[in-house]
């Protein structure tokens, strides 16, 4: 009976072993994982507890300098009570919003097409949307503000409404074609032989077969809208009109003195849901990406 | 919505019912492919047509006019491309623009492919490491921008308080962005920093999707995991490293934010880029026809990378 326990313990220990020898074989991965996460996350961090500072401490390098001393929330209060940020914040809502359904309304509409039906011309169809998916948007701008001009719509917000599909459309509907070819047909067949119309069966069962793909492309076009700074800066004209990306920095960062509290608070403000946007859905934003980068 | 099963032995082949409420025209029409088809691409390529293709036609048009703020578009023939051609301002762009794309592109491809064999394994806490070294690449421009801007402040640069004062590495404080070629490495630097992330990640699903058969055949052989890598993995990532290098190196060439952000161009036109260039010379100094020629100088080089990467995603769509 000892017996067998000693060379029970003995075993174990024997694997206690390989474990922390196994461990022991995993810790300049480790380090190294750690070392490229510090590289790439620093900078937020800089900026989340630069956020959390008073004025004098921001410029104030003695001691400890991963840390706070004095933690407040006095730059948001700044930041919250600049005249004119919530109209800032609404404008920004309200194109990201309507940008975003109208483009990826239109796009599941072209995807599916590209994807799922044989028509002449299709093949010449997926190559412009590629085409145009590649085009910077640093080629167009002059024109752009020059036909808004035409159009009266320069200065305005509904400038940036209908400028913004023009970078949205092509990636939306390159995501969602690549999605709804990996969508099987038979489902929505059947519901067609039961006597459902075509586009009736398109959107009752196709389309939800692919919301995963819908929805990856609607929080890309809303963080794309979001995130938007030179067609905000070139079209609108006025503080009325301002969205929040260049309003804060107007506000903050006015010729030579910037103002990093505040700046460093909006940063993290805008940045926070666009990441827990992503952390939830990781998996299936990764597989858009790819899909994406990969099939067209 | 349910579906109802149709019964195995239906003989039937598929035969499609007719919309039931709809007449027998626009059932049709919204029935058959050749129809159904143009009908639901066209909003999309309406708002193209009008937004992307006409602007294109009107900025060629204006390239050759000499078109202010408010002014007429008067015809001018190529005076506009004569004059960028003799100004410094021009050059120093082209150059800035190729330099930026083809270091950031050379850093963002080791770092990211070397990113993608660190996370290949498994390992405790993957997941959260994948989204978080994300994040540079998910986080707006705009707002990452200016923490780094925050960072290479001249006088108060966290940076350089670590590197002279802490750690006594360097003598005096790098100028990050006042002095002409550390800027440049300064905006490569932000840039490599955004998208190693990007390549990093779609390397490693490139990279997953090998198969398992192969890696083990090879290790069965006696292969090092370094020959392994560069004679099976490798070879068979390609298709998609091209394809993420040839699109991140499109979207770096036509790059506004960060060198706008970051130095406007400074100092001294030592980091001025395309979008950048015809940004001042267009809308801040009203010359749409001089911006809109800078614009097109960008076009042959976009237009011969648009064709190969084209050609690559067609080749791999036709293999698979």
């Amino acid at each position: 009976m000892a017996e067998s326990t000693a060379i029970q313990l003995k075993r174990r220990q024997g694997l206690v072993a390989v474990a922390l020898r196994r461990l022991r074989g995993e810790v300049p991965f480790y380090l190294l994982l750690l070392f490229v996460s510090f590289l790439l996350l620093f900078p937020f961090y800089w900026g989340f507890i630069t956020s959390l500072k008073f004025e004098k401490e921001i410029f104030d390098f003695t001691g400890n300098l991963l840390w706070v001393k004095n933690p407040s929330l006095a730059n948001y209060q700044t930041l919250f009570k600049t005249p004119r940020f919530f109209i800032w914040l609404r404008n920004t809502m309200l194109v990201s919003t309507v940008t975003t359904v109208l483009s990826v309304i239109v796009s599941i509409m072209a995807g599916y097409s590209i994807a799922r039906l044989k028509f002449r011309g299709v093949t010449a169809a997926s190559v412009i949307v590629f085409v145009t998916y590649l085009a910077p948007k640093g080629l167009l701008f002059v024109p752009l503000a020059q036909i808004l001009n035409d159009w009266n719509l320069l200065g305005g917000l509904p400038a940036l409404m209908i400028t913004y599909p023009t970078f949205l459309i092509p990636f939306c509907t390159w995501l969602l074609s690549g999605y709804f070819s990996n969508v099987p047909v038979e489902p929505e067949e059947c519901a067609m032989i039961d006597g459902a119309s075509r586009i009736g069966a398109i959107i009752r069962v196709t389309l939800p077969m692919a919301w995963p793909g819908i929805l990856t492309a609607a929080i890309f076009s809303f963080t794309l809208s979001w995130n938007e700074l030179l067609y905000s800066l070139a079209f609108v004209r006025g503080e009325e009109n301002r969205l929040l990306t260049n309003g804060v920095m107007s506000a903050f960062a006015r010729s030579d003195i910037y103002f990093w509290g505040p700046l460093m608070a909006a940063s993290t403000l805008a940045s926070v849901p666009v990441a827990l946007l992503y952390f939830l859905f990781m998996d299936r934003f990764v597989g858009g990406i790819t899909a994406g980068a990969t099939k067209g | 919505m349910t579906v109802t099963p149709v019964a195995p032995h239906d003989p039937t082949p598929v035969v499609y019912a007719r919309a039931r409420t709809s007449g027998m025209r626009w059932g049709t029409l919204f029935h058959r492919d050749e129809s159904l088809g143009y009908i639901l691409l066209a909003p999309g390529f309406i708002i193209l047509a009008l937004l992307m293709a006409y602007p294109f036609v009107y900025a060629v048009f204006l390239s050759f006019t000499s078109k202010r703020i408010g002014g007429p578009a008067t015809f001018v023939g190529w005076e506009n491309y004569t004059k960028l051609a003799s100004t410094d301002l021009f050059w120093k762009t082209i150059w800035n623009s190729m330099y930026y794309t083809l270091v950031a592109l050379v850093f963002k491809f080791v770092g990211g492919l070397g990113v993608a064999v660190m996370l290949n394994r498994p390992f405790v806490g993957q997941r959260l490491a994948k989204a978080l070294l994300l994040l540079p690449w998910i986080i707006p421009t705009v707002f990452s921008t200016l923490i780094w801007w925050w960072l290479f402040d001249p006088a108060f640069s966290v940076i350089n308080e670590v590197l002279v004062v802490k750690w006594k590495l360097l003598s005096k404080p790098i100028p990050f962005l006042t002095d002409g070629n550390t800027a440049m490495a300064s905006l490569i630097m932000v840039n490599v920093w955004r998208g190693v992330p990007f390549f990093g990640i779609s390397f490693l699903a490139a990279m997953q999707a090998v198969p398992d058969e192969l890696l083990e055949a090879a290790r069965v052989d006696g292969a090092t995991p370094w020959r392994t890598f560069w004679s099976i993995t490798f070879p068979l990532i390609v298709p998609v490293v091209g394809v993420v290098a040839l699109i991140s190196t499109i979207g770096t060439l036509g790059d506004f934010d960060l060198p706008f952000l970051l130095t406007r161009g400074g100092p001294n036109d030592a980091t001025t880029m395309f979008a950048v260039t015809a940004y001042t010379l267009s809308l801040s100094s009203g010359l749409i026809g001089l911006g809109a020629a800078v614009s097109m100088t960008m076009f042959p080089l976009l237009a011969i990378l648009v064709v190969v990467s084209l050609l690559q995603v067609r080749q791999r769509q036709g293999v698979s």
